[in-house]
């Protein structure tokens, strides 16, 4: 494949940008895990707020520069035109460079309690999580959005014309400026002020987030397997409506605890519990998507990791989320290290996974390396999907001790009790921060140079090694036999199954014996069986769906199959 | 074909129906919402807490300006490093508050507590003017002095003033006084404070910490200066000052003695017996240039003439430091 249209190339700069932020963003994680084993490293000279505010942010940004770099690339395929005001988008992506800076110096203000109040505003920056940078630089970013909705919408054909996906992602752009909105005033009472940041936080990853990562798979898929853009587009608008229907009322979980009635728990714990529909939605689409189509991957990185984000988004966002999204279970989770086990899962999951999935599609078109070598991206994947398991591992089961030692125990010394009880996770935390930071370098490595590098020698397949080592003894029986949808149905039932035992291990907080008794064993034996299994089937159901589809590479080349038709078993070569 | 790229929607029925339930939807959770912010529900917020002259709609801009959420939750929203911070003034009360926010790099003794109350507007807050009294009404406060006073806490210290760490207090009063609909769930486990620390740490895991509160010696050491160290450190004094040049909260005490300080008002005075015995006893009646004034509470009622005198002889021995 080409770049069809000039203003496709501007999408690589966000890309790269995206790399740089990224590998900022995890050092600051590791950063933030050595001072949760030791809080005095850089006491004084980088409080563990400032690197968190840090940490976050860039995590927005560079998530963001991610879904600008796709659009971009994507948009003028959509539009059969190129991209308005390119001059626009060039400037969209200083003012990011200049955000990333200005934060830099502004977040660690709040080391002296600086914020910058001004006519009511706090202007430097508000020590909101999530929200931690100030006016000045929120002002910029509703900048930078309505110049992204702006260059998208004209663009994009009159509405009369619109598919599935410009929807999508027409929705998704409008409603990302708008959301934003909600995070630009200073709100004086807690509960109203909480009641509003939820409406940026929640309303981005659960609706607008969303409705933007369904648009690009949808398209990145179409792309990629030439599948009929009609079966996607039924998926899409399925995914964005049950998306934002669940999704709207669904916010209330975030209500729950805040200083708001009681009723939001019935509401919040009903529409959110229907919050994964969507999910497991998207998952089956990508199955069949991938699946009735029988070309060999072209671009392995590229697939991987868009099925690293959808099968992240089932259990990151879709199963960990629901686990702690009813009243009876959040009461537990809420406020401990079991909700960064969810957050890392789905929002590195689903939303970082898939920047890095369309910068491994756009990056070698635009470099003109179509047969790049692919084991790196290949092995960087790897590593970052098992480094980003191995984190949720260790927020989950450290949170869940953290709830028996500070909630049912009522012990209240972080330092004595509370962070010496969850030692062992604390511990495996910055280990498999370190699995996963050497995934990231290598990922960034490969996009910046790819196509730069020399090129691998005559002879050797360019494309990786997996094809003949893994792929081919095996052929079309045992782990590369082509996946079924029964069996797929089978993995997805597993890994809800885990689930299951995940939500009744929080829910087991509840029962005397634990909360009056004291006693720990059930609570920890379910999470103790639930985080593990959940993680392990998620690990090893990637690796079989990927070697379905590299052994394809050995079989002959397929002849057109229906979509409906059951698929015919291929013969082996 | 219709639906092609850049052709037609297919779903564009199914649509408007979609976009009509958002409506409907959109309209039933405005209701909620504005039902849940009405004043009839009797909610309470910041404009009608206040701790002394400080008000609560103060103290959550400075809770912002320092980020605090970026290491506490509040209502359970916010960072995991150390505890959740809505029930702080409930539990921990005014005068522990008062005495831990300044020098939040170790955790108040008793002395150090004790000091605070001195403060009339702690006493008319708390409704307590002994130490006593005080704890038997902030039963947390006590636990705390007994487990961790004096030791090293994993807070590092904030440059808080005297006014921030007052609207600080009354923050925490208004979040202590907000219906949260019952969270943090309330500890209903029966075991005893020991068993506790058991179960959550095992037995080997207690045993050096259950030995380490070192009973006070009964009766000081007989050298002033080793006593004056062991004052020092019992009221809280080293929460604030090292005993090097280095600014922690206050002055270091390393080479004080004997030096020239310059004070606020433009004058200089020589760090003499009288000089240091009068800081320690009325902090406020000359403050040193740079620092701001009403900081360090007056120990004139909590220590004895010989007690000031062991002081003072200890921080002569840090001349030369
Ligand atoms: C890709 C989608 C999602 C992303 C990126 C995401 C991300 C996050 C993040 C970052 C937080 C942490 C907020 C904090 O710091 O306090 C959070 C909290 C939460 N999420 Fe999600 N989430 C997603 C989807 C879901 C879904 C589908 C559900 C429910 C089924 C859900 C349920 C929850 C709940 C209940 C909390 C609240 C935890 C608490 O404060 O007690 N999330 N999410
Ligand atoms: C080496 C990799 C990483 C490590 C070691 C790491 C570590 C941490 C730590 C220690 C915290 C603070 C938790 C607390 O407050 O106690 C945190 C928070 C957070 N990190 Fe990471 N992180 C890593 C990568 C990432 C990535 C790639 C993302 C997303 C793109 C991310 C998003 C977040 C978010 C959203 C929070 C707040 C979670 C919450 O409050 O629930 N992190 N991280
Ligand atoms: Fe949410």
């Amino acid at each position: 494949m080409q770049i069809e249209y000039q203003t496709q190339r501007l999408s690589l700069r966000f890309f790269m940008l995206m790399l740089v932020l990224f590998l900022l963003q995890v050092g600051y994680g590791l950063i933030l895990a050595t001072q949760h084993i030791d809080p005095s490293v850089q006491a004084g000279t980088m409080n563990f707020n400032i690197a968190r505010a840090e940490h976050l942010n860039l995590g927005i940004l560079w998530i963001l520069c991610g879904f600008i770099g796709a659009i971009l690339f994507v948009g003028p395929l959509l539009a059969r035109r190129e991209m308005v005001a390119p001059w626009l988008i060039k400037l969209l992506f200083y003012a990011l460079i200049f955000i990333a800076v200005w934060n830099f110096f502004t977040l660690r203000l709040a080391q002296y309690g600086i914020a910058g109040w001004w006519h009511g505003q706090p202007w430097l920056q508000q020590g909101l999580e999530y929200l931690e940078a100030g006016r000045i630089a929120g002002v910029l970013v509703l900048v930078g959005f309505a110049i992204l909705a702006y260059v998208v919408l004209r663009t994009f054909p009159p509405v009369r014309q619109w598919n599935e996906i410009h929807w999508g992602l027409g929705l998704g752009v409008t409603a990302l400026m708008a959301v934003w909105v909600f995070g630009l005033f200073y709100v004086a009472r807690l509960d109203l002020q909480e009641y509003f940041r939820w409406f940026v936080v929640h309303y981005w990853v659960e609706g607008v987030w969303e409705v933007i990562h369904i648009s690009l798979v949808g398209f990145l898929l179409v792309l990629m397997f030439k599948v009929d853009i009609k079966s996607v587009g039924f998926a899409v608008f399925w995914g964005v409506a049950l998306v934002w229907l669940s999704g709207l009322i669904g916010n209330a979980h975030h209500y729950f605890w805040i200083g708001t009635p009681e009723f939001w728990q019935f509401w919040g714990s009903l529409f959110s519990a229907l919050e994964p529909l969507p999910l497991v939605f998207c998952f089956w689409h990508i199955y069949l998507d991938a699946h009735t189509n029988r070309r060999p991957l072209e671009n392995a990185p590229a697939f991987y990791f868009i099925l690293g984000s959808v099968v992240l988004e089932q259990i990151g966002a879709g199963i960990l989320g629901f686990s702690m999204t009813f009243a009876l279970t959040n009461v537990w989770s809420h406020g401990t290290w079991v909700t960064p086990g969810h957050a890392h899962l789905a929002l590195f999951g689903t939303f970082g996974m898939l920047g890095i999935a369309a910068a491994y599609y756009a990056v070698p078109i635009m470099r003109k390396a179509p047969d790049y070598d692919q084991r790196l991206g290949k092995l960087g994947f790897w590593l970052v999907l098992t480094g980003v398991l191995g984190l949720a591992f260790a927020f989950a089961l450290g949170g869940t001790v953290q709830i028996y030692v500070y909630r049912i125990l009522g012990l209240g010394w972080f330092g004595g009790d509370v962070s010496r009880a969850m030692g062992l996770f604390k511990l495996l935390l910055p280990m498999f921060g370190i699995v996963f930071t050497v995934g990231a370098g290598i990922l960034a490595y490969d996009l910046f140079t790819l196509g730069r590098r020399v090129r691998a020698p005559a002879g050797t397949d360019p494309r990786g090694a997996i094809h003949g080592e893994v792929a081919m003894p095996r052929g079309s029986t045992g782990w590369g036999r082509p996946l079924s949808g029964f069996e797929a149905g089978i993995w997805l039932m597993l890994m809800w199954v885990f689930g299951g035992v995940i939500t009744l291990g929080l829910l087991s907080f509840n029962l005397p014996r634990v909360r009056v008794l004291a006693d720990p064993t059930l609570p920890y034996l379910l999470a103790g069986v639930g985080y593990p299994g959940l993680l392990l089937v998620t690990l090893a159901f990637v690796w079989r769906f990927l070697a379905s589809l590299e052994a394809r590479a050995s079989l002959p080349a397929p002849t057109v199959v229906a979509v409906d038709a059951p698929l015919p078993l291929p013969a082996r070569s | 074909m219709s639906c092609g790229t850049g052709g037609k929607s297919c779903e564009t029925p199914r649509r408007r129906g979609a976009f009509v339930m958002l409506g409907i939807m959109t309209l039933a959770f405005v209701a909620l919402s504005l039902f849940s912010f009405m004043k009839s529900r009797g909610q309470v917020t910041p404009d009608t807490v206040s701790y002394g002259p400080y008000r609560a709609e103060d103290g959550k801009r400075v809770f912002q300006a320092y980020n605090c959420m970026g290491c506490h939750t509040m209502v359970g929203n916010g960072a995991y490093l150390g505890p959740d911070l809505t029930r702080e003034y409930e539990q921990a009360g005014p005068a522990w508050l008062a005495a831990f926010l300044p020098s939040a790099g170790s955790w108040p003794t008793a002395a150090a507590v004790r000091a605070q109350l001195q403060d009339p507007v702690q006493h008319a807050d708390s409704g307590a003017g002994t130490i006593e009294a005080y704890e038997s009404k902030f039963p947390d406060a006590a636990t705390r002095v007994a487990r961790r006073g004096g030791k090293p806490s994993n807070m590092p210290n904030l440059p808080l003033t005297r006014d921030e760490t007052g609207q600080l207090i009354a923050y925490l009063k208004y979040t202590s006084a907000m219906n949260t609909e019952g969270w943090p769930p309330r500890v209903e486990a029966e075991a005893g404070p020991d068993e506790r620390l058991r179960l959550a740490l095992g037995v080997q895991a207690i045993a050096p910490a259950a030995a380490a509160p070192v009973a006070p010696p009964a009766a000081g050491p007989a050298d002033p200066v080793a006593r004056g160290a062991q004052l020092a450190k019992d009221n809280g004094c080293t929460a604030c000052h090292s005993t090097t040049r280095q600014r922690l909260v206050g002055p270091g005490w390393g080479g004080l003695y004997g030096s020239r300080v310059s004070l606020a008002d433009g004058s200089s005075v020589v760090a003499d017996d009288a000089y240091l015995a009068e800081s320690i006893r009325q902090p406020n009646a000359k403050i040193v240039a740079g620092y701001p004034a009403s900081v360090m509470p007056g120990y004139d009622t909590l220590l004895k003439n010989d007690e000031v005198d062991a002081i003072v002889a200890y921080l002569h021995s840090l001349e030369k430091q």
